[in-house]
């Protein structure tokens, strides 16, 4: 073996300086040395007898290719893993930080000091999130010398690093190796590495505890990028918080003013409410069942929401019009304030005769513009107040064949919806605007489309992303959204520009999912890497880490206070976490299938999450926020206190869930013919 | 962990004339190949979800190709393409490639446009609520939100209330035993393959899964083959044996179970030769009811009533034949000596006027017949013997006399309301859901007798209004309470010693009364009866 290494040395060093004449006899030499096998085993007698030579050999052949052999064959080893399979990749990225480590330290011993240095600066990023703490201790390494001193590096070099892994992605790694011929990098794994191969299924990200505590740096390591400082109370000056104020006030010196305020905005409000709130009489049934509790559930509310610490906003925020802001107070003190005991009514929208083509639906904030998005690459929008209308007007008879005429005029012939159509290739997601006056859409062309609701027209086309774009959503207060793609960013943009503001880059798959934060200052984003990043708007950075799920993520939502979050994953799991601390607070389980839809009450309360295994859940997040996770253990029912309803559908997915302002659940979804 | 096999390269090398592969590419090939297919597939269940899917389609893995800038691969979407197995080869699969006939195509008429899409909406839920609408799953998925609901959707987007049965899974083991056992019941119940299934149907733990199936099974086949001694013999020897087994849980059935037993015991004929030794069935089924009465009278309280008023009407009825008589006379026996005494003893006087001619060759001079009402007699003759057996052996036992006035003064009014009221509501309850029941399966009542279950106070009228209307002859013996010793009874005992109602409710624990009754017994059965009084100084002193 050290014989054919040293041969190699050899043929490489005479091939380098161009020496092919000795190089062709040196090869000869070698042919009839491995004929003659009798006599071979005399030469290799003859060549080990002086093994200075050989080890002089070896070292001046390495001298000139060290450096940059590491550099590269750790760079391709770096790249070829970030481009593997999903499945697989957090497996083999385990690998690369010991390989990191001690290509860093096998140029260190060498005397490649500065080679060393540029290496370990090129690359110390991709470990700093994990092993921040051990880098540090490593930076300060500097010679040969301070190897064999610190205690740290010594261990490392003496001890092997054991990580488990599956069958196939050993055989990947291995094939991989065998094929770019990096003698290096394997002589690096087969050295500090000590592979557990486990037949079957590669384990889950989850799992990987061992993960953390490589190097025996345990948890705070991994957490530490969770330590970064996050405001996430309110924003000042919210709306709710002025009402809290308003009411207060309301019983003296406000209520002359606001009668006399009263005659001049009774026009506008009607105008604003005319489209959302009269029409469907979904909602006039509502408004005289909330009427009683209203006022008293409103300021109960306020209260709470006046706990969570008030924060500035960082983005310059859009401006909301007078009119709709008294339509929205309006609807907040009209409140129904939901509780384990009181829970919400939910107004089911069903998509009939969609032959499966249904990607994504979406719900104005009043419930009264449907949006569903098809793999024909066609938006179609649905006003539900107008449909409402014509329903009751036939019902009514021709008294109003006016308005009957115009609905049926401006959606063009018997349609009962406006198609949009725009995109040239499936559409995958649908945002309405606060207000409802703009519609986003996200498609497979990778491209966002803002769509004017009022004028039923495409407005402006976003490209930036040169994949699939999953997700995208407008910020709470409008003017601003962001996307998620499978080019594994996710970005924000404003509405008036045609470039991204921020890329959000970091994910190692595909971005599936985005949710603002109700502040605006944070935007979330889920992925197939199995983990929910939490990124500041501002900076771009990010601030959070949440990992805790066994697949892909499919949705996200953030609770009112700003405190919490929720996603849920194919398998059917709900997460809920706290933001300030990164910390999963309690797993949710009770759906059998992927989670397409969470929402958060407006107060905060409860929890709906809309599956594929065709039903509505109910969960109550107070006690699934006060529970400590050792209690929840300890108990496995606890998860059926926490459940508080399943709400099952005839055979229709639930894609979509919305609260309206005033608490009634909205929810969608497709009836398939084969779940 | 290799899916891709290097002889499937191989394969697929010469399909597409590829002849001089060398093997040392195929397994490389086989694993760049799976590494490919599983890059595909991964991206593949990507655009699934994200078109919210949860099967994936052609168009999934075209959008994968894509997304890896690649040709799709131009097919026909849906389900068109179905791999199916080749016949006789486990591993082989093909796609069917059906021969279109051109013009066909062209002559076709245009298939209907597929409808557009639509929105509709209603209330899944109000206040937490789900309201009882068509467009709500039905109730019954609220309890199996899992289960495969059946997709109750046309194409015209009218949705239409279906009931969704609950399937009920079997394992395969179990439905042969089932087969099995159902099999040996039905032709070969002398075997002692047959006595072994038995003993199983007695011991096995995890039969539970079948017992509905059992009495199902059981009901049929006895509403079926009421002239099938062997089968019927063979049906309560199951019964008996499902009823052994401690594992099983046979209480939520025993509704359905007790017709086809009582049937048994009180059919008008069992089998249809002579020969058949239906006598000996109703015995063994009279003590199966009273095992049952025993082990789930606890549960039911009003389970041994409905049964004995069963019994009762059975005997008191001179229309019907004298095997039922013989199967209620045995049915009451096996139920215990305080039933007897209740019950039988005080028609007993009034019964032996009618049975007494039967027995006398010159009154009835067919043998059959007479030999019937020979085995009736006997059969009284056997309870009222045990009984009065075990009240003289209880007599030394029972000599406690100050509690008597207590005993007199509780006995009738003062507890006895309430709980009959308690009981009415139970009645009333078990007796919906026997309805229920009873209508689920009709056709069993043709044969089966009903179990009647009139509650304490409401069932009361019923049978007093049969009565009468004059069905029974003997109305005046009808007890006026069916709970033994609940209240007090009206004794009509031939006069021979007892007036005081109220004594008589608990008469049968004085030794006195049981003196009366001896002689009393002595008179109607003669001699015969001497032979059941236990010990020799006992008889010397009453008689």
């Amino acid at each position: 073996m050290e014989e054919e290494v040293l041969d190699k040395a050899v043929f490489l060093y005479l091939k380098k300086k161009g020496f092919t004449q000795t190089e062709q006899i040196f090869q000869q030499e070698q042919h009839s040395k491995n004929k003659n096998s009798s006599s071979s085993v005399n030469a290799t007698d003859v060549s080990l007898s002086d093994p200075d030579l050989a080890k002089q050999i070896l070292a001046f052949s390495q001298s000139e290719s060290i450096p940059a052999l590491y550099h590269d064959g750790y760079s391709k080893l770096r790249s070829w893993t970030y481009s593997s399979l999903d499945l697989y990749k957090h497996e083999l990225l385990r690998v690369l930080y010991p390989v990191f480590i001690h290509c860093f330290m096998d140029l260190i011993a060498k005397g490649h000091l500065q080679e060393a240095r540029t290496f370990f600066n090129s690359f110390r990023e991709d470990h700093e999130m994990m092993h921040s703490r051990d880098l540090t201790k490593l930076e300060g390494v500097l010679s040969p010398s301070h190897l064999e001193e610190m205690e740290f590096a010594h261990s490392l070099r003496q001890s092997k690093v054991n990580i488990k892994i599956c069958q196939y992605s050993y055989e990947l790694l291995l094939q991989y190796l065998h094929k770019t011929q990096s003698i290096t990098m394997l002589g690096i794994i087969n050295e500090h590495i000590n592979f557990q191969v486990s037949p079957g299924q590669p384990s889950s990200i989850s799992d990987d505890a061992e993960a953390f505590s490589l190097v025996g740096s345990g948890q705070d390591a991994a957490n530490l990028i969770n330590q970064k400082e996050i405001h996430w109370g309110l924003l000042e000056d919210s709306l709710e918080e002025r009402l809290d104020k308003a009411g207060g006030l309301l019983s003296d010196s406000e209520k002359t003013e606001g009668d006399a305020k009263e005659g001049e905005l009774d026009e506008n409000k009607k105008k604003s409410t005319e489209g959302g709130k009269q029409g469907g009489p979904l909602k006039k049934l509502k408004k005289d069942k909330v009427s009683g509790a209203a006022g008293k559930a409103a300021r109960g509310e306020g209260e709470k929401a006046s706990a969570a610490p008030r924060v500035k906003p960082e983005l310059t925020l859009p401006t909301i019009p007078t009119d709709v802001e008294h339509s929205i107070l309006e609807d907040l003190r009209n409140r129904v304030q939901l509780s384990n005991s009181t829970l919400p009514s939910v107004s089911f929208y069903t998509f009939i005769n969609t032959h499966n083509g249904l990607n994504c639906s979406s719900i104005s904030h009043d419930g009264s513009l449907v949006a569903g998005g098809f793999s024909d690459s066609s938006l179609k929008v649905w006003d539900m107040a107008k449909l409402g209308r014509m329903g009751s007007s036939m019902l009514q008879g021709e008294n109003d064949s006016a308005p009957n005429e115009n609905t049926l005029g401006s959606n063009g012939g018997k349609r009962s919806y406006t198609l949009y159509q725009g995109h040239s290739g499936p559409v995958y997601s649908a945002s309405f605007s606060p207000l409802g006056d703009f519609l986003l859409s996200s498609s497979s062309d990778s491209t966002i489309r803002l769509w004017s609701t009022k004028f039923n027209a495409n407005l402006v086309c976003y490209k930036g992303h040169n994949y699939p774009v999953w997700d995208v959503q407008f910020s709470p207060l409008g003017h601003y959204f962001a996307s998620a793609s499978h080019d594994r960013t996710a970005r924000i943009w404003s509405m008036d520009r045609i470039q991204p503001l921020r890329i959000l880059a970091g994910h190692l798959s595909d971005v599936d999912c985005v949710q603002w934060h109700m502040n605006c200052n944070y935007v979330a984003t889920g992925s197939s890497d199995k983990t929910v990043r939490l990124w500041d708007v501002q900076t771009g950075e990010c601030i959070r880490i949440f990992i805790g799920h066994r697949s892909m993520i499919l949705c996200l939502a953030m609770s009112p206070d700003g405190r919490y979050m929720a996603s849920g994953d194919e398998d059917g799991t709900i997460m809920m976490w706290d933001v300030s601390n990164g910390r999963c607070v309690t797993p949710l389980v009770g759906h059998t299938s992927c989670v397409w839809s969470l929402a958060f009450s407006c107060e905060g309360s409860l929890l709906a999450s809309g599956s594929a295994d065709s039903t509505v859940k109910l969960w109550d997040v107070n006690t699934s926020v006060k529970m400590p996770k050792s209690e929840e253990n300890k108990s496995g029912n606890t998860n059926r206190l926490r459940s508080l309803k399943t709400l099952p559908t005839k055979s229709t997915p639930v894609y979509a869930l919305r609260f309206s302002r005033r608490n009634l659940l909205f929810a969608a979804g497709a009836l398939s013919t084969n779940v | 962990m290799n899916i891709v096999e290097k002889e499937s390269i191989e394969v697929i090398a010469q399909s597409i004339g590829v002849g001089n592969l060398s093997p040392d590419v195929l397994p490389s090939l086989a694993a760049d190949i799976e590494y490919r297919i599983s890059e595909i597939m991964q991206e593949a269940i990507k655009c699934m979800r994200h078109a919210k899917r949860t099967a994936m389609t052609s168009d999934d893995v075209d959008s994968a190709l894509e997304l890896r800038k690649m040709e799709p691969i131009y097919v026909a979407s849906g389900d068109s393409l179905r791999f199916k197995r080749a016949a006789r080869h486990k591993d082989l699969f093909y796609v069917e490639d059906k021969d279109v006939e051109f013009r066909e195509v062209i002559e076709a008429a245009l298939p209907k446009a597929p409808l557009d899409t639509a929105v509709v909406n209603h209330w899944l839920a109000i206040e937490g609520v789900q309201p009882a609408i068509p467009e709500n799953a039905p109730l019954e998925a609220l309890l199996t939100p899992f289960d495969n609901k059946k997709p109750d959707f046309k194409e015209d987007g009218v949705s239409i209330d279906m009931k969704t049965p609950v399937k009920h899974v079997l394992s395969i083991e179990l439905q042969l035993y089932f087969e099995k056992i159902t099999d040996l019941t039905v032709s070969r119940s002398n075997s002692i393959i047959f006595n072994k299934a038995l003993l199983s149907l007695a011991t096995d733990a995890g039969l539970h899964p079948l017992v509905p199936y059992f009495i199902y099974f059981v009901a049929e086949e006895v509403t079926r083959n009421l002239n099938n001694f062997q089968l019927l013999f063979a049906l309560m020897r199951l019964v008996r044996s499902l009823l052994q087994n401690p594992f099983l849980h046979i209480e939520p059935y025993l509704h359905q179970l007790m017709p086809s037993v009582m049937t048994c015991l009180v059919a008008k004929s069992l089998g249809n030769k002579l020969t058949d030794n239906h006598w000996e069935l109703r015995n063994f089924t009279a003590n199966l009811v009273a095992s049952i009465c025993r082990r789930f009278g606890h549960g039911y309280h009003n389970l041994q009533l409905r049964v004995t008023r069963t019994l009762l009407h059975a005997f008191l009825d001179p229309a019907k034949a004298f095997p039922q008589h013989y199967g209620a006379i045995k049915g009451i026996t096996a139920l215990g000596s305080s039933v007897v005494r209740l019950l039988l003893l005080p028609n007993l006087d009034p019964y032996l006027q009618i049975i007494e001619p039967e027995m006398q060759l010159d009154n009835q001079k067919d043998e059959s017949r007479r030999h019937e009402a020979r085995q009736v007699h006997g059969a009284l003759m056997c309870a009222a013997g045990l009984c009065i057996y075990n009240q003289l052996k209880m007599i030394p036992n029972l000599f406690s006399p100050p509690t008597h006035a207590i005993w007199k003064s509780n006995g009738k009014d003062l507890t006895a309301n309430p709980n009959k009221r308690k009981a009415g509501i139970n009645n009333l309850m078990m007796e919906q859901t026997l309805k229920k029941a009873a209508t689920g399966d009709g056709s069993v009542g043709g044969h089966l007798v009903k179990v009647e279950m009139p509650g304490a106070s409401s069932g009361f009228s019923i049978t007093r209004g049969v009565s009468d209307v004059g069905v029974h002859p003997l109305p005046r013996y009808l007890p006026n309470d069916n709970i033994p010793g609940s209240s007090g009874r009206r004794d009509k005992f031939g006069g021979a010693a007892q007036t005081s109602s109220v004594a008589v409710a608990r008469a049968w624990k004085k030794e006195v009364n049981a003196g009366h009754l001896l002689p009393k017994l002595y008179d109607l059965f003669g001699e015969s009866m001497l032979p059941f009084v236990p010990s020799p100084e006992l008889c010397d002193i009453y008689i």
